[in-house]
């Protein structure tokens, strides 16, 4: 199943950007109107690179479907970032 | 909840084993949660629900996350990394090596070879590295370098 929210935080001594929750899932709208050109453009990619087209969505597809409980979190001791995703 | 644990308790509610057997069951399993898949074997009396055909056959629950643990103490203060990836994320990338034309396989291989890294793409197989992904169940790898003050943990769970 493709990940529904991303978790993004990310602080430093300058920069400092409180917890985001972003819904993923409203990305589909945009993306689904979007479609034609995209697979347009991967179907001219795999044709050009001589790679099987459908070979080539299957395995991107299973790679955003393999996203979620992605958990990255990195602390110093003045700036931390941390990425989930759910 | 991991199955393991959901399947003591399935069987307990359903009158499978006893609250002592789901005891030391779940206690059987707690110290190897942390760093391997669960490993059981079906040997409790009255209760050949694990193993199917043969009670004595262990049944393995494959990790489902890669997990990398790093703290080190440095001259500004401590720094931790924590990663967890999903192993279907590797097993999802490592299809991408599929991708790479055969074409291309020749000229990665010369590349490579030419800076001492004696690989053969061609002869990579995507069942070869499933099979490695899932051997990395058993990985763990502990690092204590008291030197550099600093701690790695490479695990799966």
């Amino acid at each position: 199943m493709t990940p529904n929210i991303a978790v993004l935080e990310i602080e430093s001594p300058h920069f400092h950007m409180p917890r985001l929750w972003l819904p993923l899932f409203l990305l589909w709208i945009p993306l689904l109107l979007l479609s034609p050109l995209i697979l347009f453009v991967i179907l001219a990619a795999c044709i050009a690179g001589c790679i099987n087209f459908w070979r080539a969505i299957a395995t991107f597809w299973g790679i955003l479907c393999a996203l979620r409980g992605l958990n990255i979190r990195v602390t110093t001791h003045d700036s931390k970032v941390m990425v989930r995703i759910l | 909840m991991n199955e393991n644990r959901r399947q003591i308790l399935e069987m307990l509610a359903s009158g499978k084993i006893t609250t002592d057997e789901a005891e030391r069951l779940i206690a059987a399993l707690e110290p190897e949660q942390v760093a391997t898949a669960g490993v059981f074997t079906g040997n409790i009396a009255g209760s050949n629900h694990w193993s199917g055909d043969d009670k004595d056959t262990p049944v393995r629950t494959h990790a489902k996350y890669l997990r990398v643990l790093v703290e080190s103490t440095e001259k500004n203060g401590p720094t931790t990394v924590n990663v967890r990836v999903p192993m279907q994320l590797l097993r999802a990338g490592v299809r991408l090596a599929s991708l790479i034309p055969a074409q291309a396989h020749d000229q990665l291989d010369a590349t490579l070879s030419k800076h001492g890294v004696p690989l053969t793409l061609s002869q990579i197989k995507p069942e070869n590295l499933e099979e490695l992904i899932d051997h990395l169940d058993d990985l763990s790898v502990d690092v204590d370098a008291k030197e550099e003050k600093a701690k790695v943990r490479v695990f799966c769970e």
